[in-house]
């Protein structure tokens, strides 16, 4: 290296000693009493969380000698990357575009600037097929600049949202009180985790609400982690603390490729495939009504027992989740007997039905584990639109072109048995227990539709009680895995303990899986 | 008082637990039958129950109130 003549060093020492003054004053967010604050409410910074988030040294951050460029807040001076810092970094070695909200600079707000380079971002992960994450921490859009109706232009963002569904993973980390705009970007993100206590979601913030309906809620009751992540359905998970809640984003990504034509990454395992699981011997009771935990079966199954449950405080009675068999990736789709005895509701087909699109926008095979009486039935579940409900998880399992793999463990009756991937649904493997019992319903209700002239001709009480069991020991003689077997409806009738090793099979046959449909604009989608 | 209330509409078919009894969170309550199902009403807390709203062969509606438990 030539030596720098001093003269010139001299020259160019003010223009290098202010951009690095700039730098600094950007890394400093919102300044120190805001950053204080901050910590007090028990959350990190933007710039701690980058750090915690993404690989060392591998951001490349656009955008950050951004300021609002609003004179209606020259007053409040510099505001730091605008409140928004965003940029790609590497996240367990992958690329990753970032929009973190800074909620020391202006409460996180959405304004011009920072939406000018969240904007830019989109675009980048549109030509670069990477996932997308946003860590929000924002109390929606910056009103004050903009409260007329040059509304009218906005809004791209989320058309622009809606539109790399399914291209790319998107997530957004809820890391604060997010209302209206950092609402519906979770909204239409396919995995929200939330961090208990400190982060909640709703169309308006607490004041707001107040001022529009005279109701006086705290943000954490009208949409805290309680809320969505048990009542409402909108959230995943619930997260402790917000470094924890990135380290679970990361775990999420772990299973997904990087855009919807890449390959879905493997994760290697001494976990023998083929490994016998007597486990579930203990789990599952033969005696068809007794209850169990599904999540035990899946752990006993998949590689190692790591089970990544989604939605577990919500539906219930459907466990939905991703794992490893054999090293690959796989999506659980699981009736949980504990709840509701495993019958399936609106809210339950609501979850299959996103996990399902979720899996197969990415190209993550689907593992399906039977042990369902039907759906609820009666008065309350046809108000709430159980028909739609049950449409919708029907239309994603037939839409479905990734491999699919039925396992019945125990019941599989009706529409339930449809839902769940049953053999006409472009089912790859389709293998049951000795325990199952596929059939359009269940012996009673059978007696009691098709019989019913029959037990009326018997006189009422013990006589009719004893007509009543009689045919339904005949019926159920005929509910038997044995019989679908024997006319080839079923690929085999395995030992439990093979269930891992059947799932495995079923991955390796049907890895060349190719569907053809006839063109369409898309389906109309029963929701 | 934490109230436990039926998850769907069923018949109560067995109903182990009794008033004054001590229970742990996790504990079958009663056990409801519904869609061919054994349906176990678990303890959300544990406590001591004070009143219980069912008996056997009756029958429950979405909501409706199971029994009451005074947390420990």
């Amino acid at each position: 290296m030539p030596d720098t003549p001093a003269d010139d060093r001299h020259q160019w020492a003010p223009l290098v000693d202010d951009l690095r003054r700039r730098r600094e004053l950007a890394l400093a967010m919102g300044g120190p009493d805001r950053v204080q604050r901050q910590r007090e409410l028990g959350k990190a910074t933007v710039r701690e969380r980058l750090d915690h988030f993404v690989d060392a040294g591998t951001f490349v951050e656009l955008g950050q000698l951004a300021d609002s460029m609003d004179p209606v807040l020259a007053e409040k001076g510099y505001l730091a990357a605008d409140g928004c810092v965003t940029g790609i970094g590497e996240v367990d070695g992958r690329r990753v575009a970032i929009a973190a909200y800074d909620f020391t600079v202006m409460a996180g707000s959405m304004g011009a600037v920072n939406e000018d380079k969240v904007t830019r971002l989109r675009e980048l992960v549109l030509r670069q097929r990477v996932p997308l994450v946003w860590l929000l921490d924002s109390a929606g859009a910056r009103v004050g600049s903009g409260t007329g109706s040059t509304f009218a232009g906005l809004g791209a963002l989320f058309r622009e949202q809606a539109n790399l569904s399914g291209v790319v993973p998107q997530v957004a980390a809820m890391l604060g009180h997010c209302a209206a705009g950092t609402a519906y970007i979770p909204a239409l993100a396919d995995f929200i985790p939330m961090v208990k206590g400190i982060s909640s979601m709703a169309l308006a913030g607490r004041h707001l609400v107040k001022a529009a309906t005279g109701e006086d809620v705290t943000e954490e009751e009208m949409g805290g982690s309680e809320v969505h992540t048990k009542i409402s359905g909108v959230a995943d998970l619930e997260v402790e603390g917000d470094l924890e809640c990135l380290d679970v984003v990361k775990r999420y990504l772990s299973f997904f490729p990087d855009n919807n034509t890449s390959p879905v990454p493997r994760r290697e395992t001494d976990d023998p495939v083929d490994r016998r699981c007597e486990g579930l011997y203990g789990i599952v009771p033969t005696a068809p009504r007794r209850a169990y935990d599904v999540r035990k079966v899946i752990s006993e199954i998949v590689d190692d027992g790591d089970f990544f449950e989604m939605k577990p405080g919500w539906a219930r009675n459907l466990v939905t989740g991703l794992a490893h068999v054999g090293g690959d990736t796989v999506g659980i789709v699981a009736n949980q007997p504990m709840v509701l005895g495993g019958a399936l509701d609106v809210n339950a087909a609501d979850k299959a039905a996103r996990f399902i699109w979720l899996c197969d926008a990415f190209g993550i095979p689907l593992v399906y584990l039977h042990d369902v009486p039907g759906f609820v039935v009666g008065t309350v579940v046809e108000q709430q639109g159980i028909i739609r409900h049950g449409a919708k998880m029907l239309y994603a399992t037939s839409e479905a072109t990734v491999p699919k793999i039925s396992v019945v463990m125990r019941k599989s009756y009706g529409a339930g048995y449809f839902v769940m991937n049953g053999l006409s649904y472009e089912c790859d493997y389709l293998v049951a227990w000795p325990t199952a019992e596929i059939a359009v319903m269940g012996p009673d209700g059978v007696v009691n539709i098709a019989f019913r002239k029959e037990l009326e001709a018997v006189p009422e009480g013990k006589e009719r009680d004893a007509k009543r069991i009689e045919l339904a020991e005949m019926i159920r003689a005929n509910i038997d895995p044995y019989v679908a077997a024997g006319h080839a409806q079923v690929d085999d009738v395995i030992d439990p303990a093979e269930t891992r090793a059947a799932i495995a099979k079923g991955l390796a046959i049907s890895r060349t899986k190719q569907v053809f449909r006839p063109w369409r604009k898309h389906g109309v989608l029963p929701v | 008082m934490t109230e436990v209330r039926a998850e769907i509409t069923a018949n109560v078919w067995q109903v182990p637990a009794e008033v004054g009894q001590t229970i742990a969170e996790g504990d079958e309550l009663v056990i409801l039958e519904s869609m061919k199902m054994e349906i176990p009403v678990v303890a959300p807390c544990s406590g001591t129950i004070t009143a219980i709203h069912v008996e056997p062969d009756g029958q429950v509606k979405e909501g409706d109130l199971v029994l009451e438990i005074r947390e420990s």
